[in-house]
């Protein structure tokens, strides 16, 4: 037998990893990605490193607002430092100094091609149903990474089909990849963790706890988040296939922040808000109480003037419209008995007019402001009042000399028999109750809807919201945001200001604007520096889709108008041309 | 068969007139005699009808309304929304025929079952024929083999142009279809009773890979089969 030999001196050190490279730019970390060399700061996560220079790396459990889980595995890719040649999950690996990463060899497609048909073993391949169709990544990854038929040949799991979950998502259990992007959302955004996975490997599922709906005030989020067509708005639900629609960039006028959204339009009529990004505002969220907001945009308007109220009511020829309200106004001109009622909700242009055509035409010196009543208000981003643009009344209202007073001295003016005729830029106001106190005066009102002032016009000008108009609002720091008009006036409804540009007209002052950015151009400077480094122009120019481009050919013979079709509008084709953002 | 004429001049016979004139003569009358006193064959299959010989006239042209002839195998017909088992549409309400419609012609209007597993159904599913250029392109695109011009008909004619805008309750009509992966199928559906739905199971077939497989043509639907038939009822009024 053989003594073991005990080495009498430690064998040599095995050759550890080479010392890491000295840095090619210092405090930068340098890496090559497909052949590209990438420098970005420390930690930077190599999906965005690739992104920077154009490489698209495809993912589904990553987003770059919520926490790094890395659990779909769609993001793998070669990494030269990855031990033992393994892939790594591109979202979560930071870059190193000198790592070569390689998102397109055969290993890394392979590894897509199956992580594909992993995550749609079980899916329902609801396309056809789905709201999401258009807007999927499991389609469009479907199509450029996979293309392969499926081979399951037993029946897929089922599980719920349509769970609402709260007032505003309903969700299909079976379409979900388990991303665990909206209950990661729900923990670390909203702060409310109302959603979570129940139950192990494919019978899991996304649920709320027993008996507590999810009905956070941030929980439509998740549909805009959720990268398959699981969580669905109940709003939105079936309504419309999104690749029909159009998106103007607009601003929610659902309270004073003016998150940035995308409104989706098809034939004149706004379907849905989307939040659009814009990290000084909303970041990329939006509440509840805004996504819904657009209601007033399609029912209820009034589309043309009308004289009298109640039973009396006639109809207005546009033409003459502006020379009633103009003769209504007159005499409690001279009388000194009339006020101006200002509504926050307008733009900063139809203000601006507003307040020209109040202080020179209508020769008052004060404005009372009205708008929606206060509603609730959270640290994140609704405010409490519900107006978009009330720091833009005050702005317009100080370039003109007018002192901005509250509705509830309006009331208390009126019931003193101060004042006697009234008129109404925007019918919003925060009291029904006093409203209709306010009925016993003469009243022209511009209104978008046909409810509380605007009932008790003489004189009402169909006036046309911010869907279609281009202008700008000012939320409550002050910061001027520009909306796009997404289609034309309808009916014939145009935007405050330009009803108040006619009515100064026939109060005889030289008044004529043909767009938003006319009155912007010619009355802006008015307001000096307070709006900062605004431009009017300036809108971003990225993020508005063109939809499927409606056939010029309307249904002038009575045929049913097919879904892309434009019915033609009452609209003059003179005045859609000066009303368009190109001309 | 086209007449042929010989260009050379006239022989003798011809330049005398009369007797080329009473030639003439002499083939119209057998001609006429001929269409009027003998037989013509009433096969419905045209192409295959007997003319000219002993005992058929010459005259091949058809006694429209009595006999009509079968349209071609190109000739797909009116659209129809394919139905289900329980008599509700197959359609889904994707828009995939509405969007890929180059006519623009199709209009719906998507609605959600309270009960079924398929949560979506057109409420209203409108065609305008007057428009539709017969394309076929939203038969080809339908993911769910629920619109077909396999009907072989024509489009009615009508007097307004209202009537050729069909809807659908008058485009939902023919044999129902199932495959083995239809939803409701597979999840059962409360308006198709337990029986029932184990029948259709049995009967279902697995999806087609083309639009235009024979699995996706109405079972029984075939030309030949509708000459077959007009030409028994043919005989049938003939005795
Ligand atoms: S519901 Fe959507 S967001 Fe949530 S885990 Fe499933 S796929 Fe992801
Ligand atoms: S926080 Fe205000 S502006 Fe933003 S979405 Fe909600 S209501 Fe609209
Ligand atoms: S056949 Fe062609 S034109 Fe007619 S409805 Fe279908 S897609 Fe439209
Ligand atoms: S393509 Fe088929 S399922 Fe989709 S809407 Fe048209 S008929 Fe219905
Ligand atoms: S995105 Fe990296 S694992 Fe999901």
């Amino acid at each position: 037998m053989a003594e073991e030999k005990k080495p009498d001196a430690a064998p040599p050190k095995p050759p550890g990893p080479p010392a890491p490279p000295p840095p090619k730019n210092p405090g930068f970390v340098t890496a090559i990605v497909d052949g590209k060399e990438v420098v970005v700061k420390p930690g930077t996560t190599v999906i965005e490193a690739a992104k920077a220079v154009g490489i698209d790396i495809p993912y589904y459990c990553y987003h770059k607002r919520l926490s790094i889980a890395a659990n779909c595995r769609m993001c793998l890719v070669e990494m030269s430092n990855a031990p033992g040649g393994k892939l790594m999950p591109a979202c979560q690996m930071p870059v190193a100094e000198g790592v070569t990463v390689k998102t397109d060899t055969p290993r890394v497609k392979d590894q897509q091609r199956a992580t594909l048909e992993f995550l749609l073993l079980n899916h329902p391949v609801d396309c056809s149903i789905c709201d999401q169709a258009g807007e999927c990544k499991l389609q469009d990854y479907y199509m450029a990474y996979d293309r392969q038929p499926s081979r399951l040949d037993v029946p897929k799991v089922m599980k719920g089909k349509r769970v609402e979950l709260g007032p505003t998502v309903t969700l299909d259990q079976e379409r979900c990849i388990l991303c665990t992007r909206c209950v990661r959302f729900m923990r670390e955004v909203a702060e409310n963790p109302q959603l979570g996975v129940a139950q192990r490997g494919n019978e899991s599922f996304i649920t709320t706890f027993p008996g507590q709906p999810l009905d956070d005030k941030y929980a439509g989020n998740v549909v805009d988040i959720c990268p398959v067509g699981a969580l669905t708005s109940t709003d939105f639900r079936f309504r419309g296939r999104v690749w029909f629609m159009s998106s103007a960039r607009s601003v929610c006028t659902g309270c004073a922040r003016g998150c940035n959204t995308f409104l989706d339009y098809l034939n004149d009529v706004t379907y849905r808000y989307r939040p659009r990004e814009n990290d000084a505002v909303n970041e990329e969220w939006m509440c509840d109480d805004g996504r819904t907001s657009y209601k007033y945009l399609n029912a209820g308007r009034v589309l043309v003037a009308r004289e009298g109220r109640g039973a009396n009511a006639q109809p207005l020829p546009r033409k003459v419209a502006p020379r009633r309200a103009a003769e209504v106004l007159l005499p409690h001109v001279a009388a000194g008995s009339l006020a101006v009622l200002l509504s926050p909700v307008a733009s900063l242009e139809d203000l601006l007019v507003a307040c020209k055509v109040a202080k020179e035409g209508l020769k008052v010196g004060e404005v009372y402001a009205g708008g929606r009543a206060d509603g609730w208000q959270d640290d994140f981003l609704k405010r409490a009042d519900e107006n978009p643009n009330r720091k833009g009344l005050e702005l317009a209202a100080a370039a003109y000399g007018l002192a901005v007073r509250p509705f509830a001295d309006l009331v208390a003016a009126a019931g003193a028999g101060k004042v006697k005729g009234l008129w109404a830029v925007g019918t919003e106001v925060p009291d029904a109750k006093a409203a209709e106190k306010l009925g016993a005066l003469e009243i022209v009102a511009q209104s978008y809807g046909d409810a509380a002032l605007a009932q008790h016009a003489a004189v009402l000008l169909p006036a046309s919201p911010h869907s279609e108009m281009d202008g700008t609002f000012v939320n409550f720091e002050g910061r001027a945001q520009r909306f796009e008009m997404a289609y034309f006036p309808k009916g014939e409804s145009r935007p405050h200001w330009a009803l108040a540009a006619e009515l100064g007209a026939a109060l005889g002052l030289p008044l004529a604007f043909a767009s938003g950015r006319e009155v912007f151009a010619a009355l802006g400077p008015q307001l000096g520096s307070a709006l900062g480094d605004f431009a009017w122009d300036s809108l971003p120019s990225t993020g508005s889709r063109l939809g499927i481009v409606p056939l010029a050919a309307g249904t002038v013979d009575g045929r049913l108008p097919g879904n892309r079709d434009r019915v033609p509008s009452e609209t003059t084709e003179d005045y859609r041309r000066a009303m368009s953002r190109t001309s | 068969m086209p007449y042929q004429l010989e260009n050379r001049p006239p022989d003798l016979r011809e330049s005398m007139y009369f007797p080329e004139i009473i030639r003439g003569i002499g083939t119209i009358t057998k001609h006429f005699l001929k269409n009027l006193f003998f037989s013509r064959d009433a096969n419905p299959d045209i192409l295959a009808r007997k003319r000219g010989g002993f005992g058929h006239s010459d005259n091949v042209t058809l006694q429209y309304p009595e006999e009509r002839a079968p349209y071609a195998p190109a000739y797909r017909g009116l659209h129809r929304l394919v139905p289900r088992e329980d008599g509700k549409p197959r359609c889904v309400a994707c828009y995939m025929c509405a969007t890929i419609c180059p006519a623009q012609c199709i209009y719906i209007e998507a609605a959600e079952y309270p009960d079924d597993p398929v949560e979506k159904y057109p409420a209203k599913f409108v065609i305008d024929e007057l428009r539709c250029i017969v394309c076929g392109f939203c038969v080809e695109a339908c993911p769910k083999d629920a619109i077909r011009m396999d009907s072989g008909e024509h489009t009615p004619p009508s007097y307004e142009r209202s009537a050729q805008i069909w809807d659908e309750k008058r485009l939902l009509r023919g044999p129902p279809v199932s495959y083995q992966y239809d939803p409701w199928l597979r999840r059962g559906s409360p308006s198709i009773p337990p029986d029932k739905l184990e029948e259709m199971r049995a009967r279902a077939k697995p999806f087609p890979t083309v639009a235009t497989d024979e699995a996706s043509q109405t079972p029984g639907f075939s030309v030949r089969a509708l000459a077959a038939e007009a030409k028994d009822r043919a005989q049938a009024a003939r005795k």
